[in-house]
Protein backbone atom coordinates (compact mmCIF):
# COMPACT_ATOMS: atom_id res chain seq x y z
CA UNK A 1 0.00 0.00 0.00
CA UNK A 2 3.04 2.20 0.89
CA UNK A 3 5.96 2.33 -0.59
CA UNK A 4 9.31 4.81 0.16
CA UNK A 5 12.44 4.08 -0.86
CA UNK A 6 15.59 5.95 -0.32
CA UNK A 7 13.17 8.97 1.08
CA UNK A 8 15.60 11.99 1.76
CA UNK A 9 14.26 15.33 2.56
CA UNK A 10 16.50 18.75 3.89
CA UNK A 11 15.13 22.09 5.18
CA UNK A 12 17.46 23.91 4.77
CA UNK A 13 20.92 22.85 6.65
CA UNK A 14 18.16 20.35 8.96
CA UNK A 15 17.94 16.50 7.27
CA UNK A 16 14.65 15.73 8.45
CA UNK A 17 15.00 12.32 6.54
CA UNK A 18 17.78 10.60 5.78
CA UNK A 19 17.10 7.67 2.80
CA UNK A 20 14.17 6.18 4.55
CA UNK A 21 12.62 2.75 3.42
CA UNK A 22 9.67 1.48 4.61
CA UNK A 23 6.51 -0.88 3.60
CA UNK A 24 2.70 -1.03 4.41
CA UNK A 25 0.94 -3.77 3.43
CA UNK A 26 -2.52 -3.70 2.58
CA UNK A 27 -4.88 -3.85 6.01
CA UNK A 28 -1.40 -2.76 8.35
CA UNK A 29 -2.70 -0.64 11.41
CA UNK A 30 0.56 1.51 11.88
CA UNK A 31 1.65 3.92 14.13
CA UNK A 32 4.06 6.75 13.50
CA UNK A 33 6.37 7.56 16.60
CA UNK A 34 8.77 9.76 17.48
CA UNK A 35 9.92 12.71 19.54
CA UNK A 36 9.45 16.32 18.63
CA UNK A 37 11.15 17.12 15.40
CA UNK A 38 11.60 13.33 14.52
CA UNK A 39 9.75 13.86 10.81
CA UNK A 40 6.74 12.21 11.56
CA UNK A 41 4.71 15.50 10.14
CA UNK A 42 7.26 15.61 7.47
CA UNK A 43 6.75 12.11 6.01
CA UNK A 44 3.15 12.50 6.13
CA UNK A 45 3.61 15.76 4.21
CA UNK A 46 6.02 13.96 1.56
CA UNK A 47 3.42 10.86 1.32
CA UNK A 48 1.01 13.85 0.39
CA UNK A 49 2.99 14.92 -2.16
CA UNK A 50 2.77 18.70 -0.48
CA UNK A 51 6.66 19.34 -0.20
CA UNK A 52 9.55 17.90 -2.53
CA UNK A 53 11.49 15.16 -1.36
CA UNK A 54 14.40 12.85 -3.12
CA UNK A 55 13.91 9.40 -3.19
CA UNK A 56 10.87 7.58 -4.19
CA UNK A 57 7.70 7.09 -2.95
CA UNK A 58 4.51 5.71 -4.24
CA UNK A 59 0.84 4.79 -2.66
CA UNK A 60 -1.33 1.93 -3.69
CA UNK A 61 1.14 1.97 -6.55
CA UNK A 62 0.63 5.60 -7.95
CA UNK A 63 3.99 7.61 -7.77
CA UNK A 64 3.37 10.26 -5.23
CA UNK A 65 5.61 12.56 -7.45
CA UNK A 66 4.57 11.75 -11.16
CA UNK A 67 0.78 10.93 -10.23
CA UNK A 68 0.64 12.52 -6.87
CA UNK A 69 -3.08 13.69 -7.72
CA UNK A 70 -3.76 10.00 -8.41
CA UNK A 71 -2.09 8.72 -5.18
CA UNK A 72 -4.23 11.19 -3.05
CA UNK A 73 -7.36 10.24 -5.07
CA UNK A 74 -6.55 6.91 -3.22
CA UNK A 75 -5.92 8.07 0.70
CA UNK A 76 -8.18 10.03 3.01
CA UNK A 77 -6.12 12.86 5.37
CA UNK A 78 -7.07 13.84 8.79
CA UNK A 79 -4.89 16.59 10.09
CA UNK A 80 -3.78 17.66 13.57
CA UNK A 81 -5.22 20.71 13.66
CA UNK A 82 -8.93 20.65 12.06
CA UNK A 83 -9.09 23.36 9.60
CA UNK A 84 -11.31 25.80 9.29
CA UNK A 85 -13.78 26.74 6.61
CA UNK A 86 -16.46 29.64 5.34
CA UNK A 87 -19.53 28.49 5.20
CA UNK A 88 -21.88 26.21 6.82
CA UNK A 89 -21.39 22.21 7.35
CA UNK A 90 -23.43 21.45 4.63
CA UNK A 91 -21.76 23.48 2.48
CA UNK A 92 -18.70 21.99 3.54
CA UNK A 93 -19.20 18.48 2.75
CA UNK A 94 -21.01 19.31 -0.59
CA UNK A 95 -17.69 21.27 -1.66
CA UNK A 96 -15.20 18.03 -0.52
CA UNK A 97 -17.75 15.50 -1.68
CA UNK A 98 -17.99 17.08 -5.62
CA UNK A 99 -13.80 17.75 -5.09
CA UNK A 100 -13.67 13.89 -4.80
CA UNK A 101 -16.37 12.81 -6.78
CA UNK A 102 -17.77 11.70 -3.85
CA UNK A 103 -21.63 10.09 -3.18
CA UNK A 104 -22.85 13.18 -0.59
CA UNK A 105 -25.30 9.95 0.84
CA UNK A 106 -21.83 7.82 1.58
CA UNK A 107 -20.67 10.85 4.11
CA UNK A 108 -23.72 11.39 5.38
CA UNK A 109 -24.27 7.82 6.23
CA UNK A 110 -20.96 7.46 7.95
CA UNK A 111 -21.64 11.20 9.58
CA UNK A 112 -24.93 9.62 10.66
CA UNK A 113 -22.52 6.55 12.28
CA UNK A 114 -20.64 9.45 14.10
CA UNK A 115 -23.25 10.79 15.74
CA UNK A 116 -22.94 14.13 13.23
CA UNK A 117 -26.96 13.87 11.60
CA UNK A 118 -26.15 16.24 8.61
CA UNK A 119 -29.97 17.23 9.08
CA UNK A 120 -29.15 18.41 12.87
CA UNK A 121 -26.08 20.36 12.03
CA UNK A 122 -26.29 21.69 8.20
CA UNK A 123 -26.65 24.88 8.28
CA UNK A 124 -24.19 25.70 11.47
CA UNK A 125 -21.36 27.47 10.26
CA UNK A 126 -18.18 25.88 10.50
CA UNK A 127 -16.23 27.91 12.84
CA UNK A 128 -19.55 27.00 14.90
CA UNK A 129 -18.44 23.04 15.29
CA UNK A 130 -15.93 21.96 18.31
CA UNK A 131 -12.89 20.78 17.40
CA UNK A 132 -14.08 17.27 17.90
CA UNK A 133 -16.83 17.24 15.59
CA UNK A 134 -14.70 18.52 12.53
CA UNK A 135 -12.55 15.54 13.31
CA UNK A 136 -15.17 13.04 12.90
CA UNK A 137 -16.48 15.40 9.95
CA UNK A 138 -12.76 14.60 8.33
CA UNK A 139 -12.60 11.35 9.30
CA UNK A 140 -16.47 10.76 7.87
CA UNK A 141 -15.35 12.15 4.49
CA UNK A 142 -12.13 9.93 4.54
CA UNK A 143 -14.21 6.98 5.13
CA UNK A 144 -17.14 7.96 2.83
CA UNK A 145 -14.56 8.48 -0.14
CA UNK A 146 -14.02 4.93 0.35
CA UNK A 147 -10.27 4.97 -0.38
CA UNK A 148 -8.09 2.21 0.67
CA UNK A 149 -5.41 4.32 2.73
CA UNK A 150 -6.19 6.72 5.72
CA UNK A 151 -3.31 9.01 6.65
CA UNK A 152 -3.87 10.41 10.22
CA UNK A 153 -1.92 13.10 11.81
CA UNK A 154 -1.75 13.05 15.28
CA UNK A 155 -5.74 13.63 14.97
CA UNK A 156 -6.39 13.60 18.81
CA UNK A 157 -3.88 15.96 19.59
CA UNK A 158 -5.99 18.52 20.32
CA UNK A 159 -9.61 17.08 21.48
CA UNK A 160 -10.88 16.76 25.06
CA UNK A 161 -10.80 12.75 26.41
CA UNK A 162 -14.36 11.97 25.45
CA UNK A 163 -14.44 13.20 21.86
CA UNK A 164 -10.69 11.70 21.54
CA UNK A 165 -12.80 8.42 23.08
CA UNK A 166 -15.36 8.55 20.56
CA UNK A 167 -12.75 9.57 17.27
CA UNK A 168 -10.64 6.34 18.04
CA UNK A 169 -13.80 4.05 18.73
CA UNK A 170 -14.65 5.36 15.08
CA UNK A 171 -11.35 4.19 13.80
CA UNK A 172 -11.44 1.39 15.65
CA UNK A 173 -14.75 0.54 13.78
CA UNK A 174 -13.13 1.03 10.16
CA UNK A 175 -12.80 -1.98 7.42
CA UNK A 176 -10.30 -4.29 8.20
CA UNK A 177 -9.21 -3.98 4.38
CA UNK A 178 -8.36 -0.17 5.11
CA UNK A 179 -5.01 0.32 5.85
CA UNK A 180 -4.09 3.17 8.70
CA UNK A 181 -1.01 5.28 9.23
CA UNK A 182 -1.04 6.93 12.54
CA UNK A 183 1.29 9.58 13.81
CA UNK A 184 0.33 10.10 17.23
CA UNK A 185 2.14 11.14 20.47
CA UNK A 186 -0.31 8.96 22.71
CA UNK A 187 0.26 5.92 23.77
CA UNK A 188 -3.62 4.93 24.24
CA UNK A 189 -4.24 6.17 20.84
CA UNK A 190 -1.17 3.61 19.66
CA UNK A 191 -2.62 0.52 21.56
CA UNK A 192 -6.16 1.65 20.40
CA UNK A 193 -5.88 1.40 17.02
CA UNK A 194 -1.94 -0.32 15.68
CA UNK A 195 -0.57 -3.23 15.28
CA UNK A 196 2.42 -2.11 14.27
CA UNK A 197 5.24 0.94 15.59
CA UNK A 198 7.27 2.61 13.73
CA UNK A 199 9.91 4.85 15.57
CA UNK A 200 11.39 7.84 13.61
CA UNK A 201 14.84 9.28 14.92
CA UNK A 202 17.36 11.26 13.23
CA UNK A 203 15.62 10.78 10.10
CA UNK A 204 15.53 7.29 10.23
CA UNK A 205 13.63 4.14 11.21
CA UNK A 206 14.98 3.77 14.81
CA UNK A 207 12.17 0.65 15.34
CA UNK A 208 9.40 -1.45 13.46
CA UNK A 209 7.86 -3.85 15.15
CA UNK A 210 4.44 -4.59 17.57
CA UNK A 211 3.46 -2.82 20.89
CA UNK A 212 4.31 -6.09 22.71
CA UNK A 213 8.25 -6.34 21.36
CA UNK A 214 8.40 -2.41 21.92
CA UNK A 215 7.54 -3.46 25.75
CA UNK A 216 9.15 -6.39 25.73
CA UNK A 217 12.15 -4.40 24.92
CA UNK A 218 11.71 -1.76 27.57
CA UNK A 219 10.74 -4.23 30.02
CA UNK A 220 8.06 -3.86 32.81
CA UNK A 221 9.47 -1.13 34.85
CA UNK A 222 7.24 0.66 36.29
CA UNK A 223 7.85 4.01 38.81
CA UNK A 224 6.19 3.05 42.11
CA UNK A 225 6.16 6.33 44.11
CA UNK A 226 5.78 6.23 48.15
CA UNK A 227 4.89 9.33 50.49
CA UNK A 228 6.61 9.26 53.50
CA UNK A 229 6.83 11.30 56.55
CA UNK A 230 9.42 14.17 56.56
CA UNK A 231 11.57 12.65 59.74
CA UNK A 232 12.01 9.45 57.99
CA UNK A 233 12.06 10.17 54.51
CA UNK A 234 16.01 10.57 53.88
CA UNK A 235 16.07 7.33 56.00
CA UNK A 236 13.57 5.45 53.91
CA UNK A 237 15.96 7.11 50.73
CA UNK A 238 19.06 5.56 51.59
CA UNK A 239 17.00 1.78 52.39
CA UNK A 240 16.20 1.86 48.52
CA UNK A 241 18.82 3.05 47.42
CA UNK A 242 20.97 0.19 49.60
CA UNK A 243 18.37 -2.46 48.09
CA UNK A 244 20.28 -1.40 44.30
CA UNK A 245 17.06 -0.23 43.20
CA UNK A 246 17.79 2.13 40.13
CA UNK A 247 17.03 5.53 39.29
CA UNK A 248 15.34 6.93 43.71
CA UNK A 249 13.57 9.97 42.78
CA UNK A 250 12.88 12.42 45.02
CA UNK A 251 9.42 14.10 44.19
CA UNK A 252 8.91 16.61 47.12
CA UNK A 253 7.16 14.67 49.50
CA UNK A 254 7.34 11.16 47.69
CA UNK A 255 10.45 8.85 46.72
CA UNK A 256 9.68 7.28 43.19
CA UNK A 257 11.49 3.98 42.45
CA UNK A 258 11.93 2.47 39.30
CA UNK A 259 10.71 -1.29 39.73
CA UNK A 260 9.35 -4.42 37.95
CA UNK A 261 5.75 -4.49 37.81
CA UNK A 262 5.37 -7.38 40.16
CA UNK A 263 7.60 -6.41 42.29
CA UNK A 264 5.90 -2.99 43.63
CA UNK A 265 4.60 -4.75 47.12
CA UNK A 266 8.16 -6.32 48.04
CA UNK A 267 9.22 -2.56 48.27
CA UNK A 268 6.23 -1.69 50.84
CA UNK A 269 6.95 -4.69 52.72
CA UNK A 270 10.72 -3.88 52.87
CA UNK A 271 10.17 -0.83 54.24
CA UNK A 272 7.51 -1.72 56.40
CA UNK A 273 9.84 -4.52 58.09
CA UNK A 274 12.01 -1.00 58.74
CA UNK A 275 9.04 0.35 60.58
CA UNK A 276 9.27 2.99 58.09
CA UNK A 277 5.60 3.95 57.53
CA UNK A 278 4.27 4.50 53.92
CA UNK A 279 1.25 7.46 54.13
CA UNK A 280 0.55 6.48 50.68
CA UNK A 281 1.60 4.78 47.19
CA UNK A 282 0.65 5.17 43.89
CA UNK A 283 2.25 3.82 40.40
CA UNK A 284 3.43 5.55 37.28
CA UNK A 285 3.17 3.67 34.07
CA UNK A 286 5.89 4.29 31.58
CA UNK A 287 4.21 7.01 28.90
CA UNK A 288 4.85 6.76 25.58
CA UNK A 289 8.05 9.40 25.51
CA UNK A 290 9.88 7.30 28.17
CA UNK A 291 9.08 4.14 25.93
CA UNK A 292 10.66 5.91 22.91
CA UNK A 293 13.56 7.52 25.33
CA UNK A 294 14.26 4.07 26.65
CA UNK A 295 14.12 2.25 23.06
CA UNK A 296 16.28 6.03 21.56
CA UNK A 297 18.94 5.26 24.30
CA UNK A 298 18.12 8.39 25.55
CA UNK A 299 18.30 7.87 28.89
CA UNK A 300 15.69 7.52 32.35
CA UNK A 301 15.20 10.28 34.30
CA UNK A 302 16.74 11.40 37.48
CA UNK B 1 -17.66 21.04 -13.20
CA UNK B 2 -14.27 20.59 -13.17
CA UNK B 3 -12.19 20.70 -9.83
CA UNK B 4 -10.62 24.56 -10.67
CA UNK B 5 -14.31 25.61 -11.52
CA UNK B 6 -15.20 24.51 -8.02
CA UNK B 7 -12.50 26.37 -6.38
CA UNK B 8 -14.03 29.35 -8.49
CA UNK B 9 -16.93 29.18 -7.13
CA UNK B 10 -16.37 29.18 -3.42
CA UNK B 11 -13.12 31.59 -3.46
CA UNK B 12 -16.31 34.23 -5.28
CA UNK B 13 -18.57 32.77 -2.52
CA UNK B 14 -16.11 33.46 -0.33
CA UNK B 15 -15.60 36.82 -1.25
CA UNK B 16 -18.67 37.73 -1.60
CA UNK B 17 -19.75 37.09 1.68
CA UNK B 18 -17.09 38.81 3.03
CA UNK B 19 -18.39 42.39 4.81
CA UNK B 20 -15.94 44.95 4.07
CA UNK B 21 -15.70 43.62 0.23
CA UNK B 22 -19.46 44.45 0.22
CA UNK B 23 -18.66 47.80 1.89
CA UNK B 24 -15.82 48.53 -0.23
CA UNK B 25 -18.11 47.81 -3.38
CA UNK B 26 -21.08 50.34 -1.97
CA UNK B 27 -18.44 52.83 -0.98
CA UNK B 28 -17.17 52.66 -5.04
CA UNK B 29 -20.02 52.57 -6.08
CA UNK B 30 -21.46 55.59 -4.17
CA UNK B 31 -18.39 57.40 -5.15
CA UNK B 32 -18.63 56.30 -9.09
CA UNK B 33 -22.44 57.61 -9.16
CA UNK B 34 -21.77 60.72 -7.30
CA UNK B 35 -18.77 61.28 -9.40
CA UNK B 36 -20.69 60.49 -12.72
CA UNK B 37 -23.66 62.52 -11.39
CA UNK B 38 -22.79 65.66 -10.22
CA UNK B 39 -18.86 66.02 -12.14
CA UNK B 40 -20.17 65.11 -15.35
CA UNK B 41 -22.50 68.29 -14.71
CA UNK B 42 -19.68 70.44 -15.71
CA UNK B 43 -20.12 68.84 -19.52
CA UNK B 44 -22.83 71.61 -20.30
CA UNK B 45 -21.56 74.16 -18.88
CA UNK B 46 -17.56 74.34 -19.79
CA UNK B 47 -18.00 71.26 -22.96
CA UNK B 48 -15.35 68.78 -23.23
CA UNK B 49 -12.64 70.43 -20.94
CA UNK B 50 -14.87 70.20 -18.54
CA UNK B 51 -15.87 66.44 -18.83
CA UNK B 52 -12.26 65.42 -19.17
CA UNK B 53 -11.40 66.48 -15.38
CA UNK B 54 -14.79 64.53 -14.31
CA UNK B 55 -13.40 61.59 -16.63
CA UNK B 56 -10.01 61.72 -14.54
CA UNK B 57 -11.66 61.75 -10.99
CA UNK B 58 -13.05 59.04 -12.34
CA UNK B 59 -9.88 57.85 -13.52
CA UNK B 60 -8.47 58.63 -9.46
CA UNK B 61 -11.16 57.05 -7.88
CA UNK B 62 -10.12 53.89 -9.57
CA UNK B 63 -6.19 54.52 -8.25
CA UNK B 64 -7.46 54.91 -5.31
CA UNK B 65 -10.15 52.28 -4.90
CA UNK B 66 -9.27 49.36 -7.26
CA UNK B 67 -6.00 48.23 -6.26
CA UNK B 68 -6.85 47.61 -2.66
CA UNK B 69 -10.00 46.28 -3.50
CA UNK B 70 -8.21 43.67 -5.47
CA UNK B 71 -5.15 43.38 -3.15
CA UNK B 72 -7.26 42.45 0.34
CA UNK B 73 -8.98 39.75 -1.19
CA UNK B 74 -6.02 38.10 -3.26
CA UNK B 75 -3.52 38.50 0.14
CA UNK B 76 -6.08 36.44 2.05
CA UNK B 77 -6.95 33.44 -0.33
CA UNK B 78 -3.71 31.38 -0.05
CA UNK B 79 -2.00 32.78 3.14
CA UNK B 80 -5.27 32.88 5.51
CA UNK B 81 -5.89 29.47 4.49
CA UNK B 82 -2.66 28.36 4.90
CA UNK B 83 -2.99 29.90 8.27
CA UNK B 84 -6.04 28.25 9.00
CA UNK B 85 -4.92 24.91 7.87
CA UNK B 86 -7.05 24.57 5.12
CA UNK B 87 -4.64 24.81 2.40
CA UNK B 88 -3.06 21.64 3.72
CA UNK B 89 -6.38 19.95 3.98
CA UNK B 90 -7.12 21.18 0.35
CA UNK B 91 -4.12 19.91 -1.02
CA UNK B 92 -4.48 16.58 0.78
CA UNK B 93 -7.28 16.10 -2.00
CA UNK B 94 -6.93 14.60 -5.59
CA UNK B 95 -6.43 17.88 -7.10
CA UNK B 96 -3.14 19.24 -8.74
CA UNK B 97 -1.50 22.65 -6.75
CA UNK B 98 -2.52 24.14 -10.54
CA UNK B 99 -6.16 23.34 -10.19
CA UNK B 100 -6.18 25.36 -6.19
CA UNK B 101 -3.88 28.50 -7.97
CA UNK B 102 -6.03 29.11 -11.01
CA UNK B 103 -9.57 28.39 -9.19
CA UNK B 104 -7.96 30.98 -6.70
CA UNK B 105 -6.90 33.15 -8.91
CA UNK B 106 -10.18 33.15 -11.41
CA UNK B 107 -12.75 33.19 -8.32
CA UNK B 108 -10.91 35.76 -6.56
CA UNK B 109 -10.44 37.83 -10.41
CA UNK B 110 -14.28 37.26 -11.07
CA UNK B 111 -15.24 38.92 -7.17
CA UNK B 112 -13.33 41.77 -7.74
CA UNK B 113 -14.36 41.92 -11.25
CA UNK B 114 -17.94 41.85 -10.96
CA UNK B 115 -17.99 44.63 -7.92
CA UNK B 116 -15.83 46.89 -10.19
CA UNK B 117 -18.75 46.25 -12.97
CA UNK B 118 -21.43 47.37 -10.27
CA UNK B 119 -19.31 50.33 -9.55
CA UNK B 120 -18.33 51.30 -12.95
CA UNK B 121 -21.34 50.19 -14.92
CA UNK B 122 -23.70 52.27 -12.69
CA UNK B 123 -21.02 55.32 -13.22
CA UNK B 124 -20.18 54.73 -16.84
CA UNK B 125 -24.24 54.64 -17.36
CA UNK B 126 -25.20 57.54 -15.69
CA UNK B 127 -21.96 59.57 -17.85
CA UNK B 128 -23.00 57.97 -20.91
CA UNK B 129 -26.80 59.74 -19.73
CA UNK B 130 -24.98 62.92 -19.56
CA UNK B 131 -23.26 62.69 -22.96
CA UNK B 132 -20.25 61.35 -22.53
CA UNK B 133 -19.07 58.77 -25.55
CA UNK B 134 -19.28 55.17 -24.27
CA UNK B 135 -16.23 54.26 -26.23
CA UNK B 136 -14.44 56.37 -23.74
CA UNK B 137 -16.29 54.95 -20.96
CA UNK B 138 -15.26 51.29 -22.63
CA UNK B 139 -11.82 52.15 -22.44
CA UNK B 140 -11.78 53.44 -18.66
CA UNK B 141 -13.89 50.02 -17.78
CA UNK B 142 -11.42 47.87 -19.61
CA UNK B 143 -8.22 49.90 -18.08
CA UNK B 144 -9.63 49.08 -15.13
CA UNK B 145 -10.49 45.22 -15.42
CA UNK B 146 -6.50 45.36 -16.14
CA UNK B 147 -5.50 47.28 -13.11
CA UNK B 148 -7.84 45.00 -10.92
CA UNK B 149 -6.23 42.29 -12.12
CA UNK B 150 -2.38 43.49 -11.97
CA UNK B 151 -3.61 43.81 -8.16
CA UNK B 152 -5.36 40.55 -8.09
CA UNK B 153 -1.96 38.80 -9.65
CA UNK B 154 0.47 40.52 -7.23
CA UNK B 155 -1.63 39.69 -3.98
CA UNK B 156 -2.12 36.17 -4.95
CA UNK B 157 1.30 36.04 -5.60
CA UNK B 158 2.43 37.94 -2.21
CA UNK B 159 -0.35 35.53 -0.55
CA UNK B 160 2.11 32.52 -1.74
CA UNK B 161 5.22 33.85 -0.22
CA UNK B 162 3.82 35.61 3.06
CA UNK B 163 3.67 33.52 6.04
CA UNK B 164 0.22 35.57 6.94
CA UNK B 165 -2.53 36.87 5.60
CA UNK B 166 -1.61 40.32 7.58
CA UNK B 167 2.02 40.20 6.00
CA UNK B 168 0.77 39.70 2.38
CA UNK B 169 -1.89 42.39 2.93
CA UNK B 170 0.86 44.95 4.40
CA UNK B 171 3.19 43.74 1.30
CA UNK B 172 0.54 44.39 -1.22
CA UNK B 173 -0.40 47.85 0.70
CA UNK B 174 3.31 48.72 1.02
CA UNK B 175 4.01 48.34 -2.65
CA UNK B 176 0.85 50.01 -4.12
CA UNK B 177 2.56 53.15 -2.53
CA UNK B 178 5.38 52.80 -3.98
CA UNK B 179 3.89 52.58 -6.95
CA UNK B 180 2.18 55.49 -6.74
CA UNK B 181 4.72 57.06 -4.88
CA UNK B 182 6.85 56.60 -7.96
CA UNK B 183 4.25 57.99 -10.43
CA UNK B 184 4.08 61.10 -11.98
CA UNK B 185 5.31 63.32 -8.45
CA UNK B 186 8.26 60.82 -8.08
CA UNK B 187 9.59 60.64 -11.48
CA UNK B 188 9.84 64.34 -12.00
CA UNK B 189 11.37 64.50 -8.45
CA UNK B 190 14.06 62.11 -9.93
CA UNK B 191 14.15 63.88 -13.12
CA UNK B 192 15.08 66.96 -11.34
CA UNK B 193 17.09 65.97 -8.52
CA UNK B 194 19.44 63.67 -10.66
CA UNK B 195 19.07 64.84 -14.01
CA UNK B 196 18.09 61.41 -15.56
CA UNK B 197 17.87 60.44 -19.61
CA UNK B 198 14.13 60.96 -20.76
CA UNK B 199 14.73 57.19 -21.81
CA UNK B 200 14.60 56.17 -18.49
CA UNK B 201 11.61 57.96 -16.89
CA UNK B 202 9.97 57.21 -20.57
CA UNK B 203 10.36 53.73 -19.64
CA UNK B 204 9.80 53.64 -15.77
CA UNK B 205 6.08 55.19 -16.55
CA UNK B 206 5.14 52.64 -18.63
CA UNK B 207 6.62 50.00 -16.11
CA UNK B 208 4.84 51.24 -13.10
CA UNK B 209 1.40 50.24 -13.55
CA UNK B 210 0.02 52.82 -11.51
CA UNK B 211 1.14 55.42 -13.91
CA UNK B 212 0.86 53.06 -17.02
CA UNK B 213 -3.23 52.79 -15.97
CA UNK B 214 -3.27 56.61 -15.71
CA UNK B 215 -1.23 57.65 -18.88
CA UNK B 216 -3.18 54.34 -20.78
CA UNK B 217 -6.78 56.18 -20.07
CA UNK B 218 -6.13 59.47 -20.03
CA UNK B 219 -4.52 59.72 -22.96
CA UNK B 220 -7.62 58.08 -24.62
CA UNK B 221 -9.03 61.33 -24.09
CA UNK B 222 -6.69 63.29 -25.92
CA UNK B 223 -5.81 65.69 -22.51
CA UNK B 224 -3.18 67.67 -22.35
CA UNK B 225 -0.05 68.38 -20.00
CA UNK B 226 -2.94 69.31 -17.38
CA UNK B 227 -4.33 66.37 -17.23
CA UNK B 228 -1.83 63.84 -18.63
CA UNK B 229 0.97 65.42 -16.02
CA UNK B 230 4.77 66.20 -17.98
CA UNK B 231 5.89 62.87 -18.50
CA UNK B 232 2.26 61.43 -19.65
CA UNK B 233 2.27 64.92 -21.92
CA UNK B 234 5.87 63.69 -23.06
CA UNK B 235 4.80 60.30 -23.47
CA UNK B 236 1.41 60.76 -25.68
CA UNK B 237 3.83 63.45 -27.57
CA UNK B 238 6.08 60.75 -28.51
CA UNK B 239 3.71 57.36 -29.11
CA UNK B 240 0.33 59.26 -29.94
CA UNK B 241 -3.15 58.31 -27.83
CA UNK B 242 -3.49 54.95 -29.50
CA UNK B 243 -0.19 54.34 -28.56
CA UNK B 244 0.44 55.46 -25.48
CA UNK B 245 -2.86 53.57 -24.77
CA UNK B 246 -1.80 50.76 -26.51
CA UNK B 247 2.02 50.38 -24.92
CA UNK B 248 -0.38 51.04 -20.82
CA UNK B 249 -2.33 47.99 -22.09
CA UNK B 250 0.36 45.86 -22.94
CA UNK B 251 2.40 46.73 -19.53
CA UNK B 252 -0.67 46.34 -17.40
CA UNK B 253 -1.39 42.72 -19.07
CA UNK B 254 2.42 41.53 -18.47
CA UNK B 255 1.72 43.10 -14.26
CA UNK B 256 -1.09 40.06 -14.84
CA UNK B 257 0.99 37.90 -16.40
CA UNK B 258 4.45 38.26 -14.28
CA UNK B 259 3.30 37.92 -10.65
CA UNK B 260 0.37 35.32 -11.67
CA UNK B 261 3.14 33.19 -13.12
CA UNK B 262 5.65 33.53 -10.15
CA UNK B 263 3.10 33.39 -7.56
CA UNK B 264 1.92 29.77 -9.32
CA UNK B 265 5.88 28.75 -9.43
CA UNK B 266 6.61 29.07 -6.13
CA UNK B 267 3.51 27.74 -5.13
CA UNK B 268 3.60 24.50 -6.85
CA UNK B 269 7.03 24.53 -5.37
CA UNK B 270 6.37 25.11 -1.87
CA UNK B 271 2.48 25.17 -0.88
Amino acid sequence: MIRVGGLTKRFGMHLILDRLDLSVTKGERVALLGLNGAGKTTLMRCLLGLIPFDGSLSIAGQDVRANGREARARLGYVPQRAPHFDGSFAEMIEFFTRLRGVEPAAVESRLESLGLAPAEHGEKPVRALSGGMLQKVLLALALGADVPLLLLDEPTANLDPRARREFLRALQSVDHDTTILLASHRFADVQAVADRLLVLHGGRIAFDGSVATLRDRVGDAVTLWVKVPTDVRERARQHLESLALPAVLSNGSAIGVRVDHAARADVLVELRQRAIPVEDFWTEVPSLQDLLENVLGLGERS
Amino acid sequence: MSRTMLFVQRELAGSLRARWFLAYSAVFLAGGLLLATFGMGDITVYGFRGFAKAFTGLVHLALLFVPLMALFPAAAAIAEDRESGALEYVLAQPVTFGEVYAGKLGGVSLAVLLSMTLGFGAAGAVAVLRGVPPGLVAILYAFVVLLALVFVALGLCFSTIAGSRARAVTFGILVWLVLVALGTLGVMVAFVRWGLPEQLLVTWSFLNPVEAFRMGVVSALDADLSLLGPVGARVAARFGAAGTATLSGLSLAAWVALPGLIGWRLFRAHG
